[in-house]
């Protein structure tokens, strides 16, 4: 039976190329109107797993279906519903703007081109550039143009392979609320180098790694399934000692800096369990100035080293 | 769709210098050959007493000559063409525009082809001239005019389609350039190695399969059904492993 609450399901699928394996069982879901980040290091096998849910390569073995209908590079049906920003876009570069996109809505057999080209120009801020070739254009608008080749037919679920990529700070912010505003009416897949980026947009990740996957799922789940203990940050006086802490478990203090006249250690205690409470009467009890204490949650970006690194 | 690909095709033909150059420079050619053909010609008649001046044909001394030239100058215009017309779609990776939608490859390889033709079809339009200006002077045999005419260009459909085969094979359009070059070459050789077998099977086998003798008969309007069949075939033939190249992204 068909869950049409995924939009997406990437079943063990393997992708060969002659004397190279790119990706190797992957498995993931997207749910429906969701924004899903896909992360991985450089040649992981990110935009390889990408091109075979777009229809633009076959894999090796395993399937992939999108709202329920098999992905292979001949299903017309599917065209249409699939939106893909490529990590370099597919653009004729002596073309206009606007004769470019209109070319898209054609090949596309969209109804009410003129219509559409225009709401999806305005909606990318490319009106200033629409007469322009875009040979001519920057990087950014280079980005928003390709960004508006896989809008214009108004697919449901949209890839995004690096969109951010190479863009200015500004033009990372706007395409950022773009796609967080596109996410009310569409399904989104979208990789990126920038974890904080992924964590302000996504609802749920794939971490995937030398082409396999190392996590997938709702973000706060991995946060806590990849949790090491418990990371606590605290600070004391300028020249106090931090006394020994074996009391309270197994303990490693990962940082010890100075910030203005304080002293701040991150320390990861290997038992989970939550001793602020204690650890803060011992370290008062020896004297010391308790300044800060913070239970810290470890960042995607541990996460995502810990997976990348550690199995490497 | 394919309207919309040739469209596409033909302004990028247009927006750059490419067409302007192609068009130009073969209508210059074929003006000097023309001239060229025809004070020959007149210089002959004049030369000869006038009882056999009716001997010397216009048709056979200046019509022939000159279209046979002209599939002569499609060795390199042809490839200028026809190189650049997959093998930089792949290179750029814009051909994933077509495959992200829901364009058949024969789509794309039967727009492509017919935007060259139509490139083709304006450069001949050029040469219309010419007749024009030898019927002002009371030159009125053209009796194989629009043989000639279809005879080069059938030859056109053929070495387009080669070519974009070549084109669709290569990353790289020097290298489809020169291989189509290096095609047509061949598919006139295969003709000149009819000629030089003393075997008769072999050498009609040769002949059949090279384009000159199709090319000629056609030229002098001796339009045959195997020649029809022949032109029918080898566009068909390089149509059909042009597709089948675009298709290897999904074999």
């Amino acid at each position: 039976m068909v869950n049409m609450d995924k939009i997406l399901v990437v079943d063990d699928v393997t992708k060969e190329y002659p004397g190279r394996l790119a990706i190797s069982k992957v498995s993931f879901a997207v749910n429906k109107g969701s924004i899903h980040g896909f992360l991985g290091p450089n040649g992981a096998g990110k935009s390889t797993t990408m091109k075979i849910i777009a229809g633009l390569m076959p894999s090796s073995s395993g399937s992939v279906s999108v709202l329920g209908e098999k992905v292979t590079p001949k299903n017309f049906k599917l065209k249409n519903l699939v939106g893909f920003l490529p990590e370099n876009p597919p653009l004729y570069l002596d073309m206009t703007v606007e004769g470019y996109l209109k070319l898209v809505a054609k090949l596309h057999n969209v109804k009410n081109i003129s219509t559409q080209v225009t709401k999806v120009i305005e909606e990318l801020s490319l009106i200033e550039v629409r007469k322009r070739l875009i040979g001519n254009l920057s990087k950014g608008f280079k980005q928003r143009v390709g960004l508006a080749q896989a809008l214009v037919y108004d697919a449901p679920f949209l890839i995004l392979d690096e969109p951010t990529n190479g863009l200015d700070p500004q033009s990372v912010v706007e395409l950022r609320d773009f796609i967080k505003r596109l996410s009310k009416e569409k399904t989104i897949l979208f990789s990126s180098h920038v974890l904080p980026e992924v964590e302000q947009l996504c609802d749920q990740i794939t971490i995937i790694h030398r082409g396999r996957i190392r996590a997938t799922g709702d973000i706060h789940q991995i946060h806590q399934k990849f949790r090491q203990g418990l990371v606590i940050r605290i600070g004391i006086g300028e020249r106090e000692v931090l006394p020994e802490l074996s009391l309270f478990g197994k303990y490693e203090i990962t940082s010890d800096i100075l910030i203005g006249h304080e002293r701040q250690f991150h320390i990861v205690f290997e038992n989970d369990h939550d001793c602020r409470s204690d650890l803060g009467k011992f370290i008062i009890s020896k004297g010391l100035n308790l300044l800060t204490m913070q239970v810290e949650s470890p960042e995607l970006e541990d996460i995502f080293l810990h997976l990348t690194e550690n199995r490497s | 769709m394919i309207l919309t690909i040739w469209k596409k095709e033909i302004e990028s033909y247009f927006t750059s210098p490419l067409a302007y150059v192609l068009i130009g420079l073969f209508s210059l050619i074929t003006g000097i050959m023309f001239f060229n053909l025809l004070v020959t010609y007149t210089d002959g008649i004049q030369a000869i007493p006038q009882h056999m001046a009716q001997d010397i044909s216009f048709v056979e001394e200046v019509v022939i000559r000159l279209f046979a030239n002209i599939n002569f100058l499609f060795l390199f215009f042809i490839p200028l063409m026809t190189m650049r017309l997959l093998s930089e779609e792949k290179k750029q990776a814009t051909i994933d525009l077509f495959w992200l939608s829901p364009v058949k490859e024969w789509q794309v390889v039967l727009s492509k082809g017919l935007a060259a033709l139509s490139l083709i079809f304006s450069m001949l339009l050029m040469t219309i001239i010419f007749p024009l200006i030898v019927w002002g002077v009371g030159i009125k045999d053209f009796s194989i005019l629009g043989s000639a005419y279809l005879s080069v260009f059938l030859n056109a459909c053929c070495y387009i389609s080669m070519g974009l085969f070549f084109s669709s094979i290569s990353h790289n359009q020097i290298i489809a350039g020169i291989l189509s070059i290096l095609g047509i070459i061949f598919l006139w050789m295969i003709t000149w190695g009819g000629h030089l077998n003393s075997n008769y099977l072999v050498s009609e086998i040769f002949n059949y399969i090279g384009i000159t003798s199709h090319f000629e008969r056609i030229l002098r309007g001796l339009i045959g059904t195997q020649d029809i069949i022949y032109y029918v075939t080898f566009v068909l033939f390089f149509g059909f492993l042009s597709v089948k190249s675009l298709g290897r992204r999904n074999w």
